[in-house]
C-alpha cells in the first residue's frame, strides 16, 4: 500500500522509497523506511498531500506520495 | 574573516542574520542565479567579519538551483585567501536533521560553531538537550544555545565566534573541498549521506530527551485547507492584499507624484531658463518621480508577502493552490505574484522570487505582465467612454463595466495561455519534486519583515531605477527636441492660423506644445508609424501616444490630450468629448467601436511599461527575457488588435 491511498489521520510506518532522488530528499529531512508518519491533510482536486514526522509537517504531491509504501498503523 | 551563515530551511536564519547585522545588509545575487546574497559586517575588536547568507538546505548536495549556490561556495573555499568559519544553524526542535548537515559540514574540515536556535519553542515541545554531552561529542565546535528572535545567546555566539577564530591554525582555516562529492554523481551522494544521517542519528537519540511530548491541535490548518472554508479564506486574503496594494498605495503615490511636482516647479522657476533646466524639471524629475511612485506598491506588497510567509500561512495557500495551477507549468506559490501584477507588475515580478523551482518562477515571471495593472485603467477608461455606449444590459449591468471587466478576464486567459505553451516548450532544468514544509504557525516577526520591505525596495531603486531613469531621459529628449528647422517653421506657420491668433494665452501655449510634440523625434516616430498602425484602425495622433506611453502605460492620456488640446470645436473641453467629436476628412467618425476595441485589446497585451522590462532583467540576470516578452506581447498585441479591428469595422 502507497501514502497516496491512505485517508487523513492514519498513521504509517514507512517500508521503502522507491525513487531514490526523492529518498534522498526525505532522508536529509528525516524521513526514512521505519520512520512513523502521520498523514495530516490532503488538498482538494487530488493536490498535495501533507504528513507529519516528530515536529515537522511536510507536503508532498500525491503523485510522488505514490512512491512512499507503507504499512498501515491505525486508521 | 569570512563567516558563512548556513542551515536547514525554517531554522531562524534569517532573524539570526538581521539580528546580527541589522539593515547594514549588502544584496546583491549570487553569481548566475536570481538568488538573493546577503551580505553584512559585524566588527569585533578590531576583527572585521563578514558574514554571508546562504539559502535554506537540508544537505550539500543541491537539490535546486538555490540550493546549488552552497555547493559551489563550499567548493570554492580552499581557493579564498581569507580564513572561513561555517556558522550552522540547527532549529532545536529539529535537531536530527540539523545534525546531518552538521555531519556533513564537519566533513569537509571546516572550522564550525553550532548554533542551536529557537530553543524557546523546543523547550515547548518538550525537547531537552544535553548540551554537555553534545560539547564531548563534538570537541573543536563550540556550541552556542539561542533564541534569536528575542536576541538570546547573543554575546554567547559573538565570544564563540572570536574562540574559533583564535583557534584557526593556518591549514584548519584553508579548508578543502576533498570529500565534496561531484554535483551529479547521485548514487555516490546518496550512500554519502546515508552514512551521515548514521550519525546524526546516533548522536541525536545520544543528547536529546523528548519528555512527553505536549499534544497539540492543529484544527487550524484542517479550516485553512478545507476544500470549501479554505478556498474561502484564501480568496479574502488575496482580495485584502489586492484591495490594499490598489487603493492604499494610491495616497502615497498621488503624494509623491504631487510633491515632486511641485520640486520640479519650484525648480524651474529658481533655475535660469535653458537647456540644464529643461532637462531637470523635464526629463530627470519625472524620471526620478517614474521610480519612487512604485515604491509604495513595492513596500505594501512585499508586507503582506512578508507576513503570511512569517507567519506560516503561505506555506497552506501553496499546498491549496498547486493543483489548479500546476496544468500551466505554475506552482502554488505563482498566484501572489499573478494577483499583484493586478496592481503592478513591478512587485509581481519580484515576488516570483519565492518560487523555488525555476522553471516554474520563469513562466511566472513571464505571464505577470499580462494581468491588467493599475496603470491600464486611465486608458481603459477613457477609450470605454468614447467607444462605448452608457447603457445597461441584461437590466442590470453596465455594459462599460462589462467591458472593463473583459479586459480583465482577457488579460487572465492570455497569461495562462501563454504559461501553457511555455509549460511544453521550455526544458525542465531540474528534477521537479515539490516538498515542502509546512511550518507550524507563529505570530509574524516584525523586524523581519521590514527589513524585507526595506531590501525589496533598496534592491529596486538600486538595480531597476538606474536603468528606468535613463530611459525617461531619453524618451522625454525624444519627445521634446527635434529638427529645430522644422520645428521653428512649424511655429511660425502656428503664429499666422486662425486658431491660434484666435486663442487666449493659456491657450496658445497649450497649442504651442502640441505642435512642438508633432515634430519631436518621438512625433515623427508616431507619424512614421501612421502605415503600420492604420491597419489597426489608428490615426498618427494615436501613434505617438503609443510611442510615449511606452514610458508608462498612462502617459497615453497625458500625451492624447497635449495632442488634442489645439481642438477647440463646439466649444468640447475634456478629452473624452474631443475624441469622441474627432472627425476624419471624410466626416466618419475617427473614434469608431472598432478602432476603440481594438486600442483595448492592443493594451490589454502589450508590454508598454519600461519599468517592468527594467524590473524583468534584473530578476533574470539578463536583457534576454525582457526582449522576448517585449517581442512576443507586442506582435500578440498588433494582431489581436488587427482582427479585432476587421472584425468590428
Amino acid at each position: 500500500m502507497n501514502l497516496s491511498e491512505l485517508p487523513n489521520r492514519s498513521k504509517v510506518k514507512i517500508l521503502e522509497i522507491t525513487q531514490p532522488y526523492l529518498r534522498t530528499k526525505l532522508m536529509e529531512m528525516g524521513v526514512v523506511s521505519g520512520v512513523e508518519i502521520t498523514l495530516t491533510l490532503k488538498a482538494p482536486f487530488r493536490g498535495p498531500i501533507a504528513f507529519r514526522h516528530r515536529n515537522t509537517q511536510i507536503s508532498i504531491r500525491l503523485k510522488d506520495a505514490e512512491c512512499i509504501l507503507v504499512d498501515q498503523l491505525t486508521p | 574573516m569570512n563567516l558563512l551563515l548556513l542551515g536547514n530551511p525554517n531554522c531562524g536564519k534569517s532573524t539570526l542574520f538581521n539580528l546580527l547585522t541589522g539593515l547594514r545588509q549588502k544584496i546583491g545575487n549570487f553569481p548566475g542565479v536570481t538568488v538573493d546574497k546577503k551580505t553584512g559586517a559585524v566588527l569585533m575588536d578590531g576583527v572585521d567579519y563578514i558574514i554571508t547568507d546562504y539559502p535554506g538546505i537540508y544537505s550539500i548536495y543541491p537539490k535546486s538551483n538555490d540550493e546549488r549556490v552552497v555547493y559551489d561556495a563550499l567548493k570554492q573555499l580552499n581557493q579564498d585567501q581569507q580564513p572561513n568559519i561555517g556558522l550552522v544553524v540547527v532549529d532545536a526542535s529539529n535537531l536530527e536533521r540539523g545534525f546531518l548537515l552538521l555531519s556533513q559540514l564537519a566533513s569537509l574540515n571546516i572550522p564550525l560553531v553550532l548554533i542551536i536556535n529557537m530553543i524557546d519553542v523546543a523547550e515547548r515541545n518538550g525537547v531537552c538537550i544535553d548540551v554537555e554531552a553534545l560539547e564531548k561529542n563534538l570537541p573543536s565546535t563550540p556550541i552556542v544555545v539561542m533564541n534569536a528572535r528575542v536576541g538570546l545567546g547573543k554575546d554567547r555566539l559573538l565570544k564563540a565566534i572570536q574562540r574559533q577564530t583564535q583557534n584557526l591554525t593556518p591549514e584548519k582555516a584553508l579548508s578543502t573541498d576533498e570529500g565534496l562529492l561531484d554535483i551529479e554523481d547521485l548514487p555516490q551522494q546518496e550512500i554519502h549521506t546515508k552514512s551521515h544521517y548514521g550519525n546524526a542519528k546516533t548522536l541525536y537519540e545520544k543528547i536529546v530527551l523528548v519528555k512527553e511530548p505536549v499534544k497539540k491541535k492543529h484544527q487550524m490548518d484542517t479550516w485553512l485547507t478545507h476544500p470549501i472554508l479554505g478556498y474561502l479564506i484564501f480568496s479574502l486574503v488575496l482580495l485584502i492584499i489586492f484591495q490594499a496594494v490598489f487603493t492604499i498605495s494610491a495616497f502615497p503615490m498621488d503624494a509623491i507624484e504631487q510633491g515632486l511636482q511641485w520640486v520640479s516647479q519650484e525648480l524651474a522657476n529658481l533655475l535660469p531658463k535653458g537647456p540644464v533646466q529643461a532637462l531637470i524639471c523635464g526629463g530627470i524629475i519625472p524620471g526620478i518621480t517614474g521610480v519612487v511612485v512604485f515604491i509604495p506598491q513595492i513596500g505594501l506588497l512585499f508586507f503582506f508577502l512578508a507576513l503570511l510567509e512569517d507567519s506560516g500561512y503561505l506555506s497552506r495557500a501553496v499546498f491549496l493552490m498547486d493543483r489548479l495551477v500546476r496544468p500551466f507549468g505554475m506552482n502554488g506559490r505563482s498566484v501572489v505574484p499573478l494577483l499583484s501584477g493586478m496592481a503592478c507588475a513591478i512587485p509581481g515580478i519580484m515576488a516570483t522570487r519565492g518560487i523555488p523551482n525555476s522553471k516554474e518562477r520563469l513562466i511566472t515571471l513571464f505571464v505577470t505582465p499580462l494581468m491588467s495593472c493599475s496603470a491600464r485603467i486611465p486608458v481603459y477608461t477613457l477609450i470605454i467612454s468614447v467607444v462605448i455606449p452608457a447603457k445597461t444590459v441584461f437590466h442590470f449591468m453596465e455594459l462599460q463595466g462589462l467591458v472593463l471587466f473583459a479586459l480583465y478576464l482577457l488579460g487572465i486567459l492570455a497569461a495562462m495561455f501563454v504559461a501553457g505553451v511555455l509549460q511544453r516548450i521550455l526544458r525542465q532544468d531540474q528534477r521537479s519534486i515539490f516538498l515542502m514544509e509546512m511550518p507550524d504557525f507563529k505570530p509574524p516577526h516584525w523586524r523581519n519583515i521590514f527589513v524585507t520591505i526595506f531590501d525589496k525596495i533598496k534592491v529596486f531603486v538600486v538595480e531597476a531605477g538606474g536603468i528606468i531613469l535613463a530611459l525617461s531621459i531619453v524618451i522625454w529628449a525624444l519627445s521634446n527636441y527635434g529638427p529645430s528647422e522644422e520645428r521653428r517653421a512649424a511655429v511660425e506657420s502656428l503664429k499666422t492660423e486662425n486658431r491660434y491668433i484666435s486663442a487666449d494665452k493659456d491657450q496658445r501655449k497649450l497649442i504651442q506644445a502640441s505642435v512642438l510634440l508633432e515634430h519631436s523625434y518621438l512625433g515623427k516616430f508616431g507619424k512614421q508609424l501612421e502605415p503600420m498602425i492604420s491597419p489597426l484602425g489608428y490615426d498618427w495622433k494615436i501613434g505617438i501616444a503609443i510611442s510615449s506611453s511606452f514610458l508608462a502605460r498612462e502617459v497615453f492620456v497625458g500625451a492624447l490630450s497635449t495632442l488634442y488640446s489645439h481642438d477647440q470645436t463646439k466649444g468640447t473641453v475634456n478629452l473624452r468629448d474631443k475624441l469622441t467629436h474627432d472627425r476624419n476628412p471624410d466626416g466618419s467618425k475617427k473614434f469608431t467601436l472598432a478602432s476603440g476595441i481594438s486600442l483595448l485589446v492592443f493594451y490589454v497585451f502589450a508590454l508598454q511599461c519600461l519599468s517592468t522590462l527594467a524590473v524583468s532583467r534584473r530578476e533574470t540576470g539578463s536583457w534576454k527575457i525582457p526582449l522576448c516578452q517585449f517581442t512576443l506581447y507586442g506582435v500578440f498585441a498588433y494582431l489581436s488588435a488587427f482582427i479585432c479591428y476587421q472584425l468590428f469595422a
